[in-house]
């Protein structure tokens, strides 16, 4: 394989499955993406349609037995990933990527210090002399906001939002080049989750890293993205600019995802949900998978691949409606 | 800290007590005549009687109950033997480090191989090593102690003439008295701690381990593994003691003059002094266990030692 | 309406059990064996060949053969048969020991977890001294004061049992008892028996099962180690623990009068144990493979 361009990050027609009990649930099914440096790319869908699996699969860290990387390429930096022996891996886990976790109760190991949790990382990635590794766990628990006295509390002794913060100096701990936050802000108080979004982004700035966002809230997108990426039942559905999607959304699934969102300047007397239940991973449907929830579906979109059409330079829909005109007809 | 181990002795003391006026009020309310155990039929009732007035058996039950208890609790007095009039307290000590030998050595090998086992069975969750080991284990439960004695001592007395059958004497006296009481305590100490690994397993700070860059052995022992011991050393204690108090079975098959031989003897010749001391003792031994793993738990775990030094609940 | 909604949420429970249970394979082997030993027992007088106390004197210690699948034992009666009739007694002490200690667990459980108080506090602390003793010690120690006997082991083993399933009972009718299922059944005016066995009761059970299941393996054993250092069954009587008690003096030179029982002992223990791991796995999903 020749090197590839010179994006970043690549992600080439990526499948992954779950087995279980017999069924088949096909988490990630054919997403392809790029994304350059320093970019912060937001992948949003719905809950089960496959962001963490993603972001987990880019890692290599998914629980083998259930889960199986069907195809695909994951480049960063010129190295497919997939293909890397588990050796290399783990100096590239934590140290090139780093993952921030969706709920912080559970991320942290109940029965170390919170401080030596974060010196593991040093320890891991360069760093030999315990010492020094202190020293730049407590500088990196400053920096997240925790006071250096609370270096040997245990996870149980913090709130949720602190302990946020650790996984986020967990994560940020050795500079990481892509860091993966996966719904950083969903187990948190709505309070807080502001707070932790904005550390989020200070330091991404402060350490010129590139960051895939995953969400379900799109007001963090629209806080936070330079491109947003919209997945539904394992696909992409929609992607582009983050002003190009929110000001223009095309595929059906993304217009159902705005319109279901209150909006503060129209008057609106209810919400519009969508209808039907998120596409059964086990059994997806035939064609375009989000058509039997879809209020524009027709017999074509039951048939074959969707094809993607680019509506504006870099602003791609997989929708077959789309061909005439730029959006599709109301 | 010090609160904590002050509220756990306290606790053994009330469950010793207890434990003293269970045994006592079980044996007082037998429906045999330790009179008759200690003079044999042919005595006459003059002569029973007497021997009953002598050892205050007429006395209420209250009397000799709380004679009973302040002799146990304030003297540290067990009394003497109805049979052999000997004091019970010496003869115990001749025999405890007998019991207390198979019951130690029961226990290292219970915890070494039994954690070692649920370690590998717990990583290879779902395959088929992970299978092996669990029958294995269930075959192990399923054994009764002193059958898994006869076996041993069939094949390497019998067959293959290694190891004496009975009695004691050096260390390769206690070999098979000790594997044939941790048996079946490791099945369930390797099934626990399987069990946990497996939970632990998918727990997410394992990912985020992982996520960090650690090498899957590291993940395992350092992470997965202080985690799953915990489940583990708290049924611990339930094991230990079950071993300790399975001695009668087993001293019995080894025909090893300790604690639990002295028990089954005494219980026969309706010795009541003797059974007394001997369960207390027995009782005694369990509780300590019980002490040293219930600290050897809140020393380990950060949760409980969090909770008693800002001064205990 | 509500009586539609409990229907709806009871039903998934035990089908689920039901099905897990059947899936997994253990448990199925476990079941299975089970079966044909309790059947084999069942119908002993039918399958042995000959009479359960018939002494042949003539063919004393007969190694197995096919006259004697088992061989003889000290005074020439046929060990297939007595382990046949043996097993009824050794079942029936499993299964009784288990049943009785199980009931009168739910029940204390129940009363101790629901009301709470001084009815919670006076039943644990007296199953407080109960367990004061280790099980084993406290067995060896009922059936040496009640003397040896069929029921009296019974008695023994049912209570030395006791207390750790009311405090499994116990901690799971506490689970239960925060649920608010439980304060709409009060709210709509049930009485207190109701509420506790018709509402709390299928929803804290299910540990118990498997406990019960547990019990009749664990039971088996116990009753043989008592029968073999002299106390619980006494033979004549051919429960498998009193075969083994019969035979211990000829370990060295007839060791198949003592192999043969003990397999037996442990195949039962073996299929009661696989049944009930089937049943837990069945019963909590998060230990499945």
């Amino acid at each position: 394989m020749e090197k590839q361009g010179n994006e970043f990050l690549e992600v080439k027609n990526l499948c992954v499955e779950y087995t279980s009990d017999k069924k088949i649930v096909h988490a990630v099914n054919g997403i392809s993406f790029t994304m350059k440096k320093g970019e912060t790319l937001a992948i949003v869908g719905e809950t089960g349609a496959g962001k963490t699996t993603l972001a987990k699969t880019i890692m290599r860290i998914l629980p083998d037995p259930p889960a199986k990387i069907r195809e695909g390429e994951v480049w960063l930096d010129g190295e497919n990933l997939l293909e890397k022996p588990e050796k290399e891996m783990t100096e590239i886990r934590g140290k090139k990527v780093a993952m921030i976790f969706q709920d912080p109760m559970t991320a942290l190991n109940p029965v170390k210090t919170v401080g030596s949790q974060i010196v593991d990382c040093y320890l891991l990635h360069g760093y030999s002399n315990k010492d020094e590794a202190c020293k730049k766990a407590k500088e990196m628990l400053e920096l997240v906001g925790i006071p250096v006295t609370r270096f040997g509390e245990y996870p149980f002794q913090f709130s949720g939002g602190m302990k946020q913060r650790v996984v986020i100096a967990m994560a940020l701990a050795c500079n990481p080049e892509l860091i993966l936050a996966d719904e950083p802000t969903t187990a948190l108080d709505v309070t807080i989750q502001a707070q932790v979004i904005g550390l989020i982004n200070d330091l991404k700035k402060q350490y010129s890293a590139s960051m895939i966002l995953i969400t379900h809230d799109l007001g963090v997108v629209a806080q936070t993205s330079d491109r947003v990426i919209v997945v539904y039942a394992g696909t992409v559905v929609e992607a582009g600019e983050r002003n190009d999607v929110f000001l223009n959304p095309s595929h059906p699934y993304t217009k159902g995802l705005f319109s279901s969102l209150p909006s503060m300047d129209k008057k609106v007397r209810r919400l519009t949900p969508i209808e039907g239940l998120p596409a059964d991973p086990t059994n997806l449907p035939s064609g375009c998978p989000f058509h039997p929830r879809c209020p524009q579906s027709t017999e074509k979109c039951r048939q074959g691949q969707m094809p993607v059409v680019e509506l504006e330079p870099g602003h791609f829909c997989a929708c077959c409606n789309l061909k005439h005109g730029g959006t599709a007809d109301e | 800290m010090c609160r904590y181990i002050i509220r756990r002795l306290l606790t053994m003391i009330l469950i010793l007590v207890a434990s003293a006026f269970l045994i006592f009020t079980l044996l007082y309310f037998t429906p045999a005549d330790p009179a008759d155990a200690q003079l044999g039929i042919s005595a006459t009732w003059a002569e029973k009687e007497a021997l009953r007035e002598t050892l205050g058996l007429n006395r209420p039950y209250a009397v000799q109950l709380g004679e009973f208890m302040y002799n146990t609790f304030i003297k540290f007095d067990f009394g003497k033997s109805w049979t052999y009039g000997t004091p019970v307290f010496g003869e115990l000590m001749t025999r405890i480090p007998r019991t207390l030998t198979i019951g130690i050595g029961a226990m290292v090998i219970n915890l070494a191989i039994g954690i070692l086992m649920g370690i590998f069975a717990g990583v290879h969750a779902g395959k088929w090593q992970d299978s092996l080991v669990m029958c294995i284990l269930m075959v192990f439960i399923a054994c009764p102690n002193f059958w898994v004695a006869l076996m041993l001592v069939l094949l390497f007395s019998a067959k293959l003439n290694l190891l004496p059958a009975y009695g004691i004497g050096g260390y390769e006296y206690y070999i098979m008295p000790i594997i044939a009481s941790a048996v079946a305590g490791i099945a369930v100490n390797a099934r626990f701690m399987r069990n946990s690994i497996v939970e632990v397993f998918r727990a997410d700070y394992i990912t985020t381990a992982r996520a960090k860059g650690m090498k899957e052995k590291l993940v395992i022992y350092k992470e997965m593994l202080p985690n799953a011991l915990m489940p583990t050393i708290t049924n611990m204690g339930r094991i230990l003691s079950g071993i300790i108090a399975g001695a009668p079975v087993i001293e019995s098959v080894f025909s090893i003059p300790g604690v639990g031989n002295y028990l089954l003897t005494a219980i026969n010749q309706r010795d009541y002094p003797t059974v007394r001391a001997c369960v207390l003792f027995l009782a005694l031994c369990v509780s300590l266990i019980m002490l040293a793993v219930d600290l050897a738990y809140a020393a380990i775990d950060p949760r409980i030692r969090a909770q008693f030094s800002k001064g205990g609940r | 309406m509500e009586r539609e909604k409990k229907k709806v949420k009871r039903t998934p429970v035990w089908v689920g059990v039901l099905q897990g249970t059947v899936r997994s394979a253990g448990a199925k082997i476990g079941a299975i064996l089970l079966a044909i030993i309790i059947l084999a027992c069942i119908f002993a007088p039918l399958i042995a060949p000959y009479g359960v106390n018939e002494m042949q004197m003539s063919e004393r210690f007969h190694g197995p053969s096919l006259q004697h699948i088992f061989g003889t034992d000290t005074v020439g009666r046929d060990l297939f048969t007595r382990i046949l009739y043996g097993g009824r007694y050794s079942l029936a002490l499993g299964f009784c020991g288990a049943i009785f200690s199980t009931v009168v667990a739910i029940f204390l459980g129940c009363i101790a977890g629901y009301y709470g108080g001084f009815v919670e506090s006076f039943i644990m602390r007296i199953l407080d001294i109960i367990s004061s003793l280790p099980a084993i010690l406290l067995c060896i120690l009922i059936s040496s004061a009640l003397g040896p006997g069929f029921v009296n082991t019974i008695i023994a083993l049912a209570v030395s049992q006791v207390p750790s399933n009311v405090r499994m009972m116990r901690s799971q009718v506490l689970i239960e008892r925060s649920q608010e299922y439980l304060e709409a059944a009060e709210t709509i005016n049930c009485s207190k028996a109701r509420i506790i066995f018709k509402h709390m009761l299928p929803n804290a059970i299910s540990p118990m099962i498997i406990c019960l299941t547990m019990g009749i393996g664990d039971n088996i054993a116990m009753a043989a180690s008592l029968s073999y250092i002299g106390l619980g069954v006494q033979p004549p009587t051919p429960e498998w623990g009193a075969l083994l008690s019969d035979a211990r003096m000829h370990l060295m030179s007839y060791p198949y009068l003592i192999i043969i029982p003990g397999i037996f002992i442990a195949l039962t223990v073996f299929a009661t144990n696989l049944l009930g791991d089937g049943l837990r796995d069945a019963l909590d999903p998060k230990l499945r493979k």
